[in-house]
């Protein structure tokens, strides 16, 4: 959760997941003008405006989850997202998100607590090869090929692309060119890794072939990352 | 400076199941399993056999090629020692091991025998050379 103490803007990278976020104003007690918003995949970054007060309590789904969680395919919500009566006309339960809350402290355990109420309830949730999938891809950094994942998994490489479509809403190569973009970049934040250094380890061909991810995905240099939020599989 | 190795660490599509399988196919016993279930240690002596979820690879900010039972085996594999690799062989196979080299005494008197665990991981059940020595 944050609240932004002074306009702004916020800088959102697409990392291949879907969110539920709740806006509202902070100052306001008790907080009773909630507005859900839930964003779908993205293939580039955008910039959210921020205002002094604004309040945010937001939840990154696990890859593969957001037809268990919301009955929505993430297909749908490719590059888009929806915004207060919308996202509820689509999944009626999120109303409850937008119940009155004593304090913003209140919201992040709201957040969890309907996730993990709608995964309990079983529905449309991700069979084990797609998370596998999901996994190879996360855990080589977005190195593997689809035919090599294909290869691995013993299937074939139109199944993976089926896999990955249905579960995260982009093709795998777009996922993994995400992932590849997110490693790169914890190489050169996290493990302060020489710019030709990390374009080798994350995979790129060369120097150039990173510096032009970075700039297409995040709108970043390798001198200027930014403050941005990296996620694992695992977060 | 003193180096020593420390651990072997087998990034693995589900912990919790790689170490049910090293139980029941290879009657190694659990010597710590992280909260998380994304870390185990088996009770190896003083050289650890870990296992650990592929999502702490990318936690560590490492790439990996992850085990899959139909891909080809990787360039590695652990070895295990015991009285008989006869029985464990026939053990590991019950227990749900893939059958790759039934044991075999080699040309230097060791007995040597392969399996594939859950995962595809590679596993070599062999007599102690000590024994032979």
């Amino acid at each position: 959760m944050s609240i932004a103490d002074k306009a702004g803007v916020h800088r959102v990278l697409p990392d291949g997941r879907c969110d539920i976020i709740l806006r509202f104003c902070a100052t306001a007690r008790p907080i009773n003008s909630i507005t859900i918003v839930v964003t779908g995949p993205t293939t580039r970054h955008y910039d959210v405006l921020l205002e002094p007060g604004m309040g945010f309590a937001g939840i990154r789904l696990r890859p593969g989850f957001l037809h268990a969680i919301l009955g929505l395919r993430p297909m749908v919500l490719r590059d888009g997202n929806l915004v207060g009566e919308a996202a509820i006309e689509a999944c009626a339960p999120l109303s409850e998100l937008g119940a009155k809350a004593n304090s913003p402290d209140d919201l992040p355990g709201r957040l969890v607590a309907f996730v993990r109420h709608r995964i309990a309830l079983g529905h449309f949730l991700p069979p084990m090869q797609a998370l596998r999938i999901l996994s190879a891809f996360h855990a080589s950094g977005g190195r593997l090929r689809v035919k090599d994942v294909a290869r691995m998994q013993g299937i074939s490489t139109r199944t993976v692309q089926r896999i990955v479509q249905s579960a995260t809403g982009l093709s795998p190569k777009s996922y993994a060119r995400i992932l590849q973009f997110h490693r790169a970049l914890r190489l050169l934040r996290d493990h302060r890794m020489r710019p030709s250094e990390a374009a080798f380890e994350a995979g790129y061909a060369d120097q150039a072939h990173m510096t032009n991810a970075l700039r297409d995905f995040g709108g970043l240099t390798s001198t200027e990352l930014g403050d941005v939020t990296l996620v694992t599989l695992g977060d | 400076m003193t180096v020593r190795f420390g651990y072997t660490i087998l990034y693995v599509p589900d912990v919790p199941a790689t170490v049910a399988f090293y139980e029941a196919a290879f009657g190694m016993t659990l010597r710590f399993l992280h909260e998380s279930r994304l870390y185990a240690e088996m009770e190896t002596g003083a050289t650890a056999l870990a296992f650990a979820s592929e999502e702490m690879a990318e936690m560590n900010g490492v790439a990996i090629r992850p085990l899959r039972a139909v891909d080809l085996a990787q360039a590695v594999e652990v070895a295990l020692i015991c009285d008989d690799p006869h029985t464990l062989w026939d053990r590991a196979v019950a227990a749900g091991a893939s059958p790759l080299t039934p044991p075999t005494t080699r040309p230097w008197g060791q007995v040597v025998g392969h399996v594939r665990d859950l995962n595809g991981g590679l596993v070599e059940l062999c007599s102690d050379m000590k024994a032979i020595a």
